[in-house]
């Protein structure tokens, strides 16, 4: 059966395709090249005047696992608004609480009204990582894959402080790829969490974890060497030491210089651009981490964008969501010491367009999308949900295109931060092939995703068409159309079939023998077997909804 | 699994408590189940639990598997709000059942709703810093047991967790485990797995139950640094909690251990809240972690899964009701309270009921009949469980499905 998309303006950055109008044939879910006459076409839309894109990809949101099912737990009174009638309902927007701590069905189906094909939860605890399947695996319309978090964990922190070659730790990081079913590696506060539980309350990047004696630079070296020479596409993922902290930005600077040039992946990077000017000793530090990233070729960055409203912080930063504990609100929070595998941190949190601070990060985030030169190595996020649900992509991306818009909201922050931002003077506006590069074409490269983010022969149908409108939130939030692997799951915005979408993994080889030291370690420290912390390929796919695509990647030469 | 003759050995995950060990071997020969290493009460109670009657019945009377779902079916379209309780089973059948629960207008509620709904007041209250297994290997230098002695909740506890061999095969990471300090609390308490491998006692406040929350007050307090003015708080010498808070204080990583199903009595939430709220003020200037144990029949996999499935975590209210659904994968020995209201049983083939349900369906019991996936009490850890023995008993997902067919 094959469907024909008739006359669409293609924005496919993988080909170039700024525009351009063409046709797309599709077949057994995939895209294919026009077919003969003789072949039948079984259904045809004709998109004539519409947008048409790759489904998106959100690189960066904390959909599934420990840290986002206890902020559920936490946080009943985010649901409330959920079930609001007329006339409250009207009120209702995309940064509204409840899509700060979604169900998952609730998470599936507002990725798929939007457009957006796939999601990567970055942040999966390896010894939690059954769980963050199981919540993926009930998570449907979109794919999914997760980054699995290392660099905290005692084995790893006992390797390095051993002085254990690379080769160890290649094969102990590729074991855990394949061990908890994830598409990369990802660091968080590298050395902080650890040295959290040895009562160390800040690590900067040169500072000594107390126990091991190994600094977050020789970890970020390590591991990112590790990814590279496994042969991972995606490049390791970094959030930085100092999250949050006034003055963090220097710290980003030094980490951009920690791996000698292998490629690092800088996440929430928003939340790591601060400095230290002004009466408020905070201030954006948007123009030295923009520029830094505009010359460090081998960096790509998320931005983190804050949204303002009530929403929740989620991560393994136990050591500076700790700190973090005394802003809360409402004012509780959960941290978690987890397994001397990583931690948990959940604080929720109200982004105030009054408060300084907040208006500031709101900026900052801003200006940095602006400043950053190349949309193939910065990408489009909330970090969902801890700068905002990511619900508020479509008024993201307004910001972005529209600067009269931009410009509007500005004006109404705290006037204080006002005073201390620099946006009003930039006067980018993304085009929709930018936009496109940064959600689709920029993170299936990021990620290696080979056959998603474009619309070439081979690819497959994940495909969202747009009415082209002036008001670039309601079209974004809005798809005409969007098409899951060549099935039409979404018309004018609304899902009509259900489907479940696959897992992306990738399983670089590693030497078997690992496991004979990891099996005496799990013995004696542990408190389960590493035979059960081990997620099978059976276990992914049970009852036959889920999907596993592995993705085969090339080692690299030392 | 390793055969010899018609013996079989399998390392299996036991899901008899919130602990969830997993490093228990069983036999099975001939389809009969031996505990042969690392069992407890808990575990060889359930392992070796015979294979019960796999006829489903209505009304007491046996039927065939299609009539008893179709009877089922029709109590369920009848009823205008049901209620599915009890809720003890894995992940799977979780998710069949909170399926149906959507189609139906259903309220869930598990068996153990109660003791969890301590926990979860605190936790949406003022959350906690809590921490779990591993961490307490490998890091507890101060462990105190408040309200409960643990082990009759989770046998293995000190075994497992607490007192190590201090060789290869179990050891702690950052601690002298056996020099650990352990601290009771309460009243009725087995202390006797507290007494550390050298033959140290541990110690014990002891106190009636319903003085924990002025005990553990007190402790909070003096844990603050603010002075406490009475000698005596609850017939304990004031001076005696001082020393434990010094203890604390003074400790690299100490553990406060509380189960809430121990904690029976109006208000334990806020016992628990003094709990978390000592932890939250010794990680200051220290580290320290709250520790929730117990756990049992599927408690915590029940409430981790209905909270990413809705949003929400289960809770304890009660709701009007005029049919029951009681879902009982693990003990047999619990039963649904007796309402006169139709009564659907899902439950453990060895359930035996004092007044016979409208339908009673036996299925499969996860971890010994088929392979399962159940949460730790510590919830950060997910385990596979493992198929021990052959039998013809259906799923729960598989009943649940079938119900839900008839009822389309």
């Amino acid at each position: 059966m094959i469907t024909l998309l008739k006359n669409g303006k293609m924005y496919d950055p993988a080909h170039n395709k700024n525009g351009v109008v063409e046709d797309i044939y599709i077949r057994d879910g995939c895209i294919i090249a026009k077919p003969s006459q003789t072949e039948k076409i079984a259904q045809t839309f004709n998109l004539t005047g519409k947008v048409v894109m790759a489904g998106a990809i959100d690189m960066h949101s904390h959909i599934g696992g420990g840290k986002v099912n206890i902020a559920r737990m936490m946080l009943p009174e985010f649901q409330e608004t959920k079930g609001y009638s007329e006339p409250e309902a009207h009120i209702c927007t995309p940064n509204c609480s409840h899509n700060a701590t979604p169900s998952t069905t609730d998470a599936g189906f507002r990725y798929i009204e939007m457009g957006y094909t796939a999601a990567f939860e970055p942040a999966i605890l390896p010894i939690n990582a059954r769980q963050a399947h199981l919540e993926m695996g009930d998570t449907p319309m979109i794919d999914k894959g997760g980054y699995a978090m290392l660099g905290n964990d005692d084995y790893f922190l006992r390797l390095l402080s051993q002085k254990a070659d690379q080769k160890a730790i290649n094969d102990y990081v590729a074991w855990t790829l394949a061990a908890t079913q994830a598409i990369g590696i990802k660091v968080v506060n590298p050395g902080g969490i650890s040295a959290f539980k040895f009562n160390q309350r800040r690590l900067d990047l040169d500072e000594n974890n107390s126990h091991y004696q190994v600094t977050p630079r020789e970890i970020l070296k390590s591991l990112s060497t590790a990814v590279h020479q496994l042969g991972i596409a995606k490049p390791l993922h970094v959030h930085c030491n100092n999250l949050g902290a006034a003055g963090n930005f220097e710290t980003t600077l030094n980490t951009m210089g920690a791996s000698d040039g292998i490629p690092m992946h800088l996440t929430h990077i928003q939340f790591h651009s601060y400095g230290t000017e002004g009466d408020k000793k905070f201030s954006s530090a948007a123009a030295q981490i923009s520029e830094a990233l505009n010359k460090n070729k081998h960096i790509t960055a998320d931005v983190g964008q804050i949204l303002f409203g009530q929403t929740v912080t989620a991560s393994g930063d136990t050591m500076m969501q700790h700190l973090n504990a005394k802003h809360a609100s409402p004012k509780k929070s959960v941290i978690m010491d987890v397994e001397c595998d990583a931690g948990c941190g959940v604080v929720p949190f109200k982004y105030k367009d009054k408060n300084y601070v907040n208006a500031l990060q709101w900026a900052i985030g801003l200006e940095i999308f602006l400043s950053v030169e190349d949309p193939w190595r910065i990408f489009l996020t909330t970090d969902h949900p801890n700068g905002a649900p990511f619900t508020s992509y479509p008024h993201l991306i307004r910001l972005l295109m529209d600067k009269g818009f931009r410009n509007e909201a500005f004006a109404k922050l705290n006037l204080d931060a006002q005073a201390m931002s620099n946006l009003t003077s930039l006067n980018r506006e993304y085009s929709l092939y930018e936009i496109a590069v940064m959600t689709r074409a920029g993170a299936a490269k990021l990620i290696g995703l080979n056959d998603r983010g474009h619309l070439g022969v081979g690819a497959a149908a994940d495909i969202t068409i747009y009415t082209d409108q002036p008001d670039r939130e309601a079209m974004f939030a809005k798809p005409d159309y969007v098409f899951k692997d060549g099935e039409l799951v979404v018309k004018d915005g609304k899902v009509v079939k259900v489907v479940w979408g696959a897992t992306h993994t990738t399983k670089p080889t590693f030497d078997k023998g690992v496991e004979k030291d990891l099996s005496e370690y799990f013995e004696k420290y542990h408190t389960i077997q590493l035979d059960n912390f081990k997620i099978s390929d059976d276990e992914m796919i049970e009852d036959g909804r889920g999907k596993l695509v592995n993705h085969k990647g090339k080692a690299r030469a030392n | 699994m390793h055969t010899s003759n018609s013996i079989q050995l399998i390392n299996v995950t036991c899901p008899a408590c919130g602990l969830l060990c997993d490093d228990v071997l069983v036999e099975n020969k001939n389809n009969k189940i031996k505990v042969s290493k690392n069992g407890c009460a808990k575990s060889i109670t359930f392992f070796e639990q015979k294979l019960g009657e796999i006829t489903p019945k209505i009304a007491g009377k046996p039927a065939t598997l299609v009539h008893a779902v179709a009877q089922a079916a029709r109590i369920l379209k009848q009823a205008k709000r049901p209620l599915f309780a009890g809720l003890s089973t894995d992940v799977t059948g979780f998710r069949a059942l909170f399926n149906l629960a959507q189609k139906t207008n259903t309220t869930l509620q598990h068996m153990n709703a109660t003791g969890t709904q301590r926990n979860l007041a605190v936790l949406q209250s003022t959350g906690w810093q809590t921490t779990t297994l591993t961490e307490v290997k490998n890091r507890a230098d101060v462990i105190v047991c408040i309200g409960t002695d643990v082990v009759t909740n989770n046998p293995r506890f000190f075994e497992r967790i607490v007192w190590l061999k201090n060789n290869k095969k179990s050891n702690s990471m950052f601690t002298d485990a056996n020099a650990r300090e352990v601290i009771y609390i309460g009243e009725k308490l087995n202390t006797k797995a507290g007494i550390s491998p050298s033959g140290r006692n541990p110690s014990l406040l002891a106190c009636r139950t319903s003085d924990l929350p002025e005990v553990t007050a007190v402790l909070r307090a003096l844990v603050l640094g603010k002075p406490v003015k009475s000698d005596k708080v609850a017939g304990i010498k004031t001076e005696e909690i001082q020393a434990v808070a010094d203890k604390l204080k003074t400790a690299k990583y100490a553990v406060l251990a509380w189960v809430a199903k121990d904690l029976d009595y109006p208000h334990a939430e806020l016992t628990i809240q003094n709990i978390t709220e000592t932890v939250a003020i010794l990680n200051q200037t220290t580290r320290a972690g709250g520790l929730p144990l117990g756990g049992s029949d599927g408690d915590t996999t029940a409430n981790y899964a209905n909270t990413w499935l809705s949003g929400l975590a289960l809770n304890d209210k009660q709701v009007e009701h005029d049919a029951i659904l009681w879902v009982n994968s693990f003990s047999p020995e619990k039963l649904p309270a007796n309402n006169h209201l139709p009564l659907i049983v899902l439950g453990d083939a060895n359930t035996k009921f004092k007044t016979e349900p409208e339908v009673f369906i036996p299925i499969a019991t996860p971890g010994l009949d088929y392979s399962g996936t159940l949460f730790r009490v510590d919830s950060s850890v997910v385990l596979p469980l493992k198929k021990c023995r052959e039998n013809k008993l259906p799923t729960l997902s598989e009943v649940v499905s079938q119900i839900e067919a008839q009822l389309k």
